[in-house]
């Protein structure tokens, strides 16, 4: 069949009027998305049920199919759209495609099928009113959604080829210039070169009959898929482009300079040209007006330097891809020496686009010196991944929270990286800055081609520099001597750095080399590849030098620092991975020991630790559900006694006549004081209260840590050279100068933070109002039943949680309500202690702050709150909460309890000489936990403010080390070791499927709140067989190496003895 | 003629010569690796690099490849440039040590040491063996193969060349080895001071017992990494 080739602008207009007189738009019509990301997601297999669904049903006139390129969702593909009433369903699956075709014939809606909105938890029926579209401002990529690419006729009838005409009309090419000239745009490769400039030089050009136009479409970033959408789902809208700028500028050849690695685009470019030579659109005389233009497809050869204007004019002469130096400019020897102009495939498709809406008005989107929108692939860790179109100038905060919806999960986002590989790191601290070309180069990185990468704290700095050096250090075309081999360099010295061998020296010649590197480089490649080493450096210095000096990974990524995941991330070393691999092999008394060997509070850590080791639990951060360690734990410390475990001791008669005085007998004070007494050491604790224990006594309730258990942890570790004062207060009953002059030779202040802050507003000294430490303890230690009526518990931490389930508990008390001024995913307290408390009938009231404390008959009678949103970040990561005004509310209350922080009650320590921070805490030496004065250590709460168990627990063992130290007359600071798993122990099998977390077993809520009984039972020997076979046992790629060392140590001998 | 400032110096020279041209004319020491009389230049070793303009426009290029430019603002050994060169000079110690000519620039900038891991290889791909068999023998029997890492300089798919003529024209330029042998292949190369030439990229063949009378060339001595 012959195409009707068009011969003159009436026919083209005819045609089109035609097309658009045939089309009811009112016909319901289903829009799959099938860019390459959606048939990746089984697009193609929601299209074979369409079609067959319709053709076997007769719909076939009633609904229309629509097969689109990338709408830009892409986090829910494959999705449908229906049109007009534009219905969106994400992630539909094969199943539901039934379902929704019946629905569109019987004209419902399917509710449970529609995108749920995560902050209102309500669905959204219209695509456009979900918060990741609304922000867009989709001038370019919404016409994916209308055409199929393959259809000429789609684009015809969306405008396609109208900006072409009315240029052709103007017959007026310098007019043409002007206009883009005018508009403002600005090359959107990265450069940001005005294109109306490129053009008038190009023009300008009038040695000899040939001039090229290129189409750079290579896209060679990693994460960078914004051109590919745009050829695979509108390829006309680039040669319409293209056949503008060829007008204007009087170009004779076209060439689409497309990367190999995307077949679907070239498919549908091929597609496009063909169809459009055919109808006359391409070739000579182009509908009858002697212009003549013709586009050729050039294919890259997986060569990321290809993208580099000369290189790529190399490329397309079959040579090998280098650049080269400029001057001479490609506009004046381009390709085969002619004259030739390079656009990005995102620049072009803003042509017809300007030409439509006219420079002035497309002038106006974005801001003065940046017109018009930007795509951008918004990738990482954040919980809308796509591609997303948005006006120059918006700022990145906008992006990444508003459309990109924040974090996925509890990690804190970090920094975005942009640009790609050349690009660099932006901190969050700076997410107020628009997205322009100037502010994103002075703030250390580029715009580039569009790149969008998200971080958060599991990310490490050093890697992603690592990462980006190796595949620079991979693609660059190797002709100058500085790129090539300084890109290896700094690849070799991150390499170092990251597997331990840093050292200061290494990284003062890494920035050097990584100044030269961009000074002297020749071309883009070279001179932007110190960028993200540079930019990484400049603001995140302090994981270098955590890598360098501390030899530890915090992000959990560099290997060699990290080991196993769960044991790099306890503060006390405890090798997870150890006493779950003992469980799944039933040596029960091992894991005992590999747990007690680390920990001398097993089963306290066992119930209330913040488990960091689930965090990290690589399970966890690969996409599954972490292995539920701290329950493991429990299951062993509640089938082994402690007295298995003997404790080695010191022999060193020195140290048994020396005296060591430890104040507060909390998990800081009485583990530095058993540490110190296995050396030989005599120990006395100071203690305030009646009874030793701080916070796990006083202020974890009994449910959560039954007395026996902590009482008999207690007993286990105190011994015949610990002592055990208790009712004994610093500062009121002795002194530190007094210790000395008694003879102790060195103290370790472990006092925690028991003293309450305050909120500040009126009424806090009401009766009926408490702050939370002093409720906590009162009924703790006391049995003092303090809540009654309604009550409301202040706060977000795992002390609002106690104090709201305690209130629970207590009698006369008829309803608890927790409120809180943020939203719950930023609550600190555990989550599993906020779930605890929901299930328990605890009501939670999120985004509110208190005001007023109203009081009737000197009591309490209620409180007013004002509503809050989520504003800007602050310094901790979190959107700081902003008071709505008018939004006031009063709540009637009867108990008021107050827990928004806690700091020391250390108002005293300054006369005693010992130096207090602005935040009431004490002030001391990070590596050696030393005051200001010498033999005076402090640790725990006491010095970082509240703060978790395990790091108080690992505070004084670092005190009981640096002390013994001081008091053998040793050097304090010594440089850290890298610890990885050592032991081995064989694995057992597990299955190929996908598991799931073990649900941990509690006693039912009916029964919580008449009782103290702990809730939280004990696994089963299968529930915790099952659990331990799901670890992935990091540990054993460590063990192995070992075991193939000493294998390979062995043959090597025995090669030597048989000569 | 052209007009520019060089040094402090206002300078004339003739439309067309390069910024290292003007330097070596007015006598201002530029370094050198990859620049031959008589071959195009190709701007690969980094060494002669100058600084054009000034402020926040100044931009370090190759004097080599750049032409001078009416008006221009030229500085041959600013304080970036000297830094910049005294880096590169690092960089190529810590790949070609060996190379006699590598040294000698060393110890003219005053770098001293290396503080990069240490290796040994023996090309630095500056391409004048490259240049030399396209330009001035007409041959093009070599070229660049690869990219990055896996860049280097021999025949087409290392098969044996047959526009080869034998005339040592590489072996010759090679500022890495400093002693006219070897190119890539030091094991099977010969010191070009004997009469059995035969440049490795034609033959394959081990030359064992060759009587050398040649200072002891380091290419015999290298081992292959």
């Amino acid at each position: 069949m012959v195409m009707p080739s068009l011969k003159s602008i009436n026919e083209i207009k005819e045609l089109k009027s035609r097309i658009k007189a045939d089309r009811d738009t009112s016909i319901p019509t289903i829009v799959i998305s099938a860019g390459t990301c959606g048939q990746a997601s089984g697009a193609n297999d929601l299209i074979r049920i369409t079609k067959r669904e319709l053709i076997a049903n007769g719909l076939t006139n009633r609904i229309h199919l629509r097969i689109t390129g990338c709408h830009g969702f892409c986090e829910m593909e494959p999705s449908v759209l229906i049109e007009p009433s534009r219905v969106f369903y994400p992630k539909v699956n094969t199943e539901n495609m039934s379902k929704i075709i019946k629905s569109i014939y019987r004209e419902e809606i399917l509710e449970d099928l529609l995108f749920c909105d995560p902050e209102s938890g309500k669905p959204i029926i219209r695509q456009d009113d979900i918060p990741f579209y609304k922000k867009q401002k989709r001038t370019l990529i919404s016409t994916n959604e209308k055409i199929d690419p393959i259809r000429l006729f789609d684009f015809l009838e969306t405008g396609g080829y109208d900006s072409f005409i009315k240029v052709l009309e103007s017959t007026n090419p310098n007019w043409v210039v002007q206009e883009v000239k005018l508009s403002g745009l600005r090359g959107r490769g990265g450069g940001g070169f005005p294109t109306g400039t490129k053009w008038e030089m190009l023009a300008a050009q009038r040695n000899g009959k040939e001039k090229y136009l290129v189409c750079n479409a290579d896209e060679g970033d990693p994460g960078a898929y914004m051109d590919r959408s745009l050829l695979e789902g509108n390829p006309h809208s680039i040669i319409e482009g293209m056949l503008i700028g060829a007008f204007a500028t009087g170009a004779t050849n076209g060439i689409v300079y497309v990367r190999n690695e995307y077949p679907l685009a070239i498919k549908h470019l091929i597609i496009a040209l063909r169809v459009a030579r055919e109808y006359g659109l391409l070739g000579d005389n182009i509908l009858g007006t002697g212009f003549s233009f013709d586009i050729n497809i050039v294919r890259g050869a997986g060569a990321f330097v290809c993208g580099e204007e000369t290189a790529l004019i190399k490329s397309v002469e079959g040579k090998m891809g280098e650049p080269r130096q400029r001057p001479p400019f490609p506009i004046e020897k381009g390709i085969y020496g002619k004259p030739t102009a390079i656009n990005n495939v995102e620049t072009w498709a803003n042509i017809p686009l300007i030409l439509k809406l006219g420079a002035k008005e497309y002038s106006k989107i974005g801001t003065p010196k940046n017109s018009g929108t930007k795509i951008f692939s918004l990738v990482g860790k954040v919980k809308n991944t796509g591609l997303v179109e948005v006006p120059m100038g918006i700022t990145i905060k906008e992006i990444i929270f508003d459309i990109g919806g924040g974090a996925p999960g509890r990690a804190k986002i970090k920094a975005v990286q942009t640009g790609g590989p050349s690009g660099g790191c932006i901190p969050i601290e700076k997410f107020d800055l628009p997205i322009d070309y100037d502010s994103l180069s002075a703030a250390g990185s580029i715009m580039g081609s569009g790149g969008m990468i998200v971080m958060d704290e599991r990310t490490c700095m050093v890697d992603v520099a690592k990462y980006f050096t190796n595949f620079l250090k991979d693609e660059s075309c190797g002709k100058c001597f500085v790129c090539r081999k300084g890109t290896q360099r700094m690849h070799e010295l991150l390499e170092d750095i990251s597997m331990g061998l840093g050292t200061m020296e290494k990284l003062d010649l890494l920035e050097e080399l990584a100044l030269v590197v961009k000074d002297t480089s020749m071309c883009g490649l070279g001179q932007t590849a110190a960028n993200p080493v540079l930019s990484t450096i400049k603001y995140y210095r302090k994981e270098y030098l955590e890598h360098i000096n501390k030899k530890k990974c915090a992000a959990g990524v560099c290997r060699d620092l990290v080991g196993a995941p769960c044991q790099s991330a306890c503060p006390i070393g405890t090798e997870a991975w150890r006493y779950i691999a003992n469980i799944g092999v039933g040596e029960y008394e091992k894991a005992y020991y590999a747990i007690r060997e680390a920990n001398p509070f097993p089963s306290v850590c066992a119930r209330v630790c913040s488990h960091p080791c689930e965090y990290m639990c690589r399970s966890g951060t690969s996409g599954g559900q972490p292995i539920a360690i701290r329950a493991l734990k429990r299951f062993i410390t509640d089938r082994i006694d402690p007295s298995t475990y003997i404790p080695v001791r010191d022999k060193d008669n020195r140290k048994s006549k020396l005296r060591v005085a430890i104040i507060g007998s909390g998990p800081a004070g009485l583990t530095a004081a058993h540490y110190l007494s296995l050396k030989g050491y005599k120990i006395t604790v100071f203690e305030k209260d009646e009874t030793p224990g701080g916070m796990l006594t006083s202020g974890i309730p009994s449910y959560r840590l039954p007395r026996e258990v902590i009482n008999k942890e207690i007993d286990a570790l105190i011994n015949k050279n610990i002592s055990l004062k208790t009712n004994s207060v610093l500062g009121r009953d002795y002194t530190i100068d007094e210790l000395f002059e008694q003879g102790y030779n060195s103290i370790f202040l472990a006092m925690g933070a028991h003293k309450s802050k305050l909120l500040n507003i009126e009424g806090e000294d009401l009766k009926g109002v408490f702050p939370a430490i002093e409720f906590l303890k009162k009924f703790n230690l006391h049995g003092k039943n303090l809540a009654k009526g309604r009550v409301s518990v202040i706060g977000g931490g795992d002390s609002a949680i106690d104090a709201a389930r305690v209130s629970l508990r207590q009698k006369n008390v008829k309803s608890v309500t927790l409120l809180y001024r943020r939203t719950r995913q930023e609550m600190p307290a555990l989550q599993h202690e906020i779930d605890a408390a929901i299930e328990e009938g605890i009501k939670l009231v999120t985004l509110v702050s208190p005001i007023k404390i109203y009081s009737e008959n000197n009591r309490l009678s209620g409180v007013e709150f004002i509503k809050n949103k989520l504003g800007d970040i602050d310094p901790s990561g979190r959107r700081n909460p902003v008071p709505i005004p008018g939004s006031e509310e009063f709540m009637f209350f009867d108990t008021l309890i107050i827990t928004i922080g806690d700091t020391p009650d250390v108002d005293y320590i300054s006369s005693m000489n010992i130096n207090v921070n602005k935040w009431g805490t004490l002030i001391v030496d990070e590596d050696t936990l030393q005051t200001n004065r010498d033999g005076v250590f402090a640790g725990g709460d006491v010095v970082t403010g509240p703060n978790t168990v395990v790091d108080a627990i690992a505070a004084g063992k670092k005190a009981a080390v640096m002390i013994d130290r001081y008091l053998m007359k040793e050097e304090l600071k010594q440089t850290p070791e890298i610890r990885l798993p050592k032991v081995y122990v064989p694995p057992v099998e597990v299955s190929e499927e996908e598991t799931k977390r073990v649900t941990l077993p509690t006693i039912p809520v009916e029964e919580r709140k008449s009782s103290l009984n702990e809730v939280e039972l004990t696994l089963s020997v299968k529930q915790a067989t099952y659990e331990a076979s799901r670890c992935m046992r990091c540990d054993l790629e460590f063990i192995h190496q070992q075991k193939d060392d000493k294998k390979l140590e062995l043959i090597e001998s025995e090669e030597i003895y048989h000569g | 003629m052209v007009n520019l400032k060089m040094n402090g110096l206002i300078i004339s020279v003739e439309e067309g010569t390069t910024i290292l041209e003007a330097a070596q004319f007015m006598g201002f020491p530029i370094p050198t690796l990859c620049h031959m009389e008589g071959l195009s230049p190709y701007g690969a070793c980094r060494l002669c690099i100058v600084e054009v303009g000034e402020g926040v426009r100044s931009k370090l290029v190759t004097s080599c490849t750049s032409l001078v430019q009416e008006g221009m603002y030229v500085r041959t050994a600013s304080s970036r440039v000297v830094k910049s060169r005294k880096m590169i000079v690092e960089l190529l110690l810590a790949t070609c040590p060996q190379s006699k000519v590598i040294q000698d620039i060393a110890s003219e900038i005053g770098v001293r040491q290396q503080r990069f891991r240490q290796e040994h290889e023996d090309c630095i791909m500056c391409g004048l063996c490259v240049r030399m068999c396209e330009e001035q023998m007409m041959a093009k029997a070599i070229g660049f193969r690869g990219r990055g890492d896996h860049r280097s300089i021999g025949t087409p798919f290392n098969i044996k060349s047959e526009v080869c003529r034998l005339c040592g024209g590489c072996i010759y330029v090679c500022p890495a080895c400093q002693l006219r042998c070897t190119y890539t292949e030091p094991d099977k190369a010969i010191c070009g001071g004997c009469l059995n030439l035969t440049p490795p990229c034609l033959e394959k063949e081990k030359f064992d017992n060759m009587m050398c009378y040649m200072d002891p060339c380091v290419a015999c001595e290298i081992k292959i990494k």
